[in-house]
């Protein structure tokens, strides 16, 4: 009995230690922007903080470098291309999961291994159209690739959803007379909500989160989304004021946090719908 | 090719699943808009990397000039570029193989279903979802030869000073060791969804035979996680092989070449120094690879799929 309780506390330490490892990262950038920039350079951090110091932090970044504009330019950026990748992707999803025809396995297995594809594949190629059609240092220039990026994605998630709802809910509304691209729209779309909202999540995730092919189509800071603000700020050469770049660290997470604290459990669906269906 | 075609129905129940109006235009209807937009943002640049590579760009006068193999020549010939494979190779390896012996570790650990496990979990997902660059950011801070608090701990506990991304035999374990970090919990989640989903029937079945932990880990609980953990590994595998990200907010491919990708070779000979031929060699060298892995993880769904139609 008493090997038990012996057992049981370690595991709690051990829980303990792996949140830790999780959070302490977190916690330490969340620190190092609270602190003026000569007090970054205490080890370890002292215990000792400066409201004034804080709002000097936080108000650099939010006021002087157009962090609104950033949140804002990410914002429309990624709801206007999640939306139009499901757009594409939910019909296009239905369309592998329950009609039969020509080339469908190709078709299937070739937009699969777009999700796999290094960017770096395409990000020249997409950089240069970009660039011939003029729409350099513009939104849509942004939303036009990343909606390519994300459509695999939504398309395998869907599929998945599809999969999943009985085909005689299909075939009963067929027989009352809608058609195909109408059973989608009236009957489908509801039951397929949580599949929605697991494909948006992801498309999310990654258009929030990418700058290979921004870095390069934009180059003014008021079409500028996060991070790619944040890599021009915090450049691996560039000379780095800290507990700046620890405050524009902790504005970028925040949304993620909040984000992640919404829908975690269809991040959890997602990673999942390959591994155990 | 195969993977899918469980996704289309199987081929014996043709008759019972092919719908009575069904036509072509329907399936033009729905499918042709994604498919055409893929047309044009990701096969048409796929095809024009291809021909790239068979090119030189002229940057002065925005020309492109045939210039056969010699890209692909240039490229074989390479040290910087054997540099940068072995470099990406040793990443993914040893990153994976890291992650999938801790995150089943880990899988194992929480389906013991101890209290207040769930905001750990929590915590746990939060790194993957991080923007990249801000992943670069918190641990060059924490590894900061001057002020980072890995350094302090390192000296206070006898290690001595650790060149963590100055150090050119030890930048590119300091990658594995932050690609860990933020990927890790992927694999957890991946195997314990898994552990989860089995029936607890086997485990007690199993400890009333009397094995020991260790028996039943080895012999029942390993075998069931397997394809769980199969298609974990393939999956990071793949976009392991794939890194930039980590690079580019970390080391920038320093020092020298030492943690330099594929993936970075390729952005930096082509957005830095506008060699684009040459990035499109370098590109296409990795489209081949990956279309081996992407091959090969197609495989497990499908079989996966498989197993469990009914």
């Amino acid at each position: 009995m008493n090997g038990r309780i012996v057992g049981r506390v370690i595991s709690y330490i051990v829980l303990v230690l792996i949140g830790l490892a999780g959070i302490a990262p977190f916690l330490y950038l969340l620190v190092l922007s609270f602190k003026s920039r000569l007090d970054v350079l205490t080890v370890p951090p002292d215990r000792h903080f400066d409201w004034s110091t804080i709002q000097e932090n936080y108000r650099t970044v939010i006021h002087d470098d157009h962090y609104v504009t950033f949140v804002v330019n990410s914002l429309v950026v990624t709801g206007v291309a999640t939306l139009i990748a499901l757009g594409l992707g939910v019909p296009a999803a239905y369309a592998f999961s329950r009609l039969r025809f020509r080339g469908a396995d190709t078709w299937a297995s070739t937009i699969l291994s777009f999700r796999f594809m290094p960017p770096i594949a395409v990000a020249i190629p997409i950089y240069l159209m970009i660039r011939s059609l003029g729409l350099v240092d513009s939104r849509i220039g942004l939303i036009l690739p990343y909606v390519a990026f994300s459509l695999p994605l939504v398309i395998w998630i869907m599929i998945g959803f599809f999969d999943e709802i009985p085909r005689e809910i299909d075939e009963s509304a067929m027989v009352d007379g809608l058609t195909r691209p109408l059973v989608l729209l009236r009957v489908l779309l509801p039951l397929a909500r949580p599949g929605m909202l697991v494909a948006a999540t992801f498309g999310v995730i990654f258009v929030w989160n990418e700058f290979l092919v921004g870095l390069y189509i934009v180059n003014s800071a008021d079409k500028e989304t996060i991070p790619i603000a944040a890599s021009s700020l915090l450049t691996v050469e560039s000379p780095i004021d800290w507990n700046i770049a620890a405050t524009v660290g902790v504005l970028t997470v925040i949304p993620i946090l909040i984000f992640s604290m919404v829908v975690q459990r269809y991040i959890v669906r997602g990673i999942t719908a390959g591994a155990v269906r | 090719m195969t993977a899918v075609t469980a996704h289309t129905g199987r081929p014996g129940k043709k008759a019972r699943l092919a719908p009575p109006t069904q036509g072509r235009g329907e399936a033009w209807l729905l499918l042709g808009p994604a498919a055409l937009y893929l047309i044009a943002f990701s096969i048409y640049p796929l095809i024009m990397s291809l021909i790239r590579s068979f090119q030189d760009y002229n940057q002065t006068k925005d020309t492109w000039r045939w210039i056969g193999l010699r890209n692909y020549q240039d490229l074989f010939t390479s040290a910087e570029f054997w540099t940068v494979v072995k470099n990406t190779l040793i990443l993914m390896t040893a990153g994976v193989a890291i992650q999938v012996v801790l995150g089943t570790a880990l899988a194992l650990f929480f389906n013991q279903n101890l209290r207040g496990s769930a905001i750990v979990r929590g915590i746990l997902i939060l790194p993957m979802l991080l923007t990249p660059i801000v992943v670069g950011l918190m641990w060059r801070a924490l590894l900061n030869p001057q002020w980072g608090l890995l350094n302090w701990l390192a000296v206070k506990m006898g290690l001595g000073y650790v060149g963590w991304l100055s150090d050119a035999h030890v930048a590119l374990w300091t990658l594995v060791l932050v690609d860990s970090w933020q990927w890790t919990p992927f694999v957890f989640v991946v195997v314990y969804a898994r552990l989860q989903a089995l029936p607890q029937e086997v485990f007690e079945a199993g400890s009333v035979d009397g094995a020991t932990w260790f028996q039943r880990l080895r012999y029942l609980t390993l075998p069931l996680l397997m394809p769980a953990i199969v298609f974990a590994a393939i999956f990071r595998g793949i976009d392991a092989f794939r890194t930039f990200d980590l690079v580019f907010g970390l080391t920038n491919g320093g020092p020298v070449q030492a943690t330099s990708t594929l993936s970075f070779e390729g952005f930096q000979n082509g957005f830095e120094f506008q060699r684009y031929g040459y990035a499109s060699a370098v590109s296409y060298v990795m489209v081949f690879a990956a279309a081996i892995g992407i091959t090969l993880l197609l495989r497990v769904v499908r079989v996966r799929r498989m197993d469990v139609a009914p």
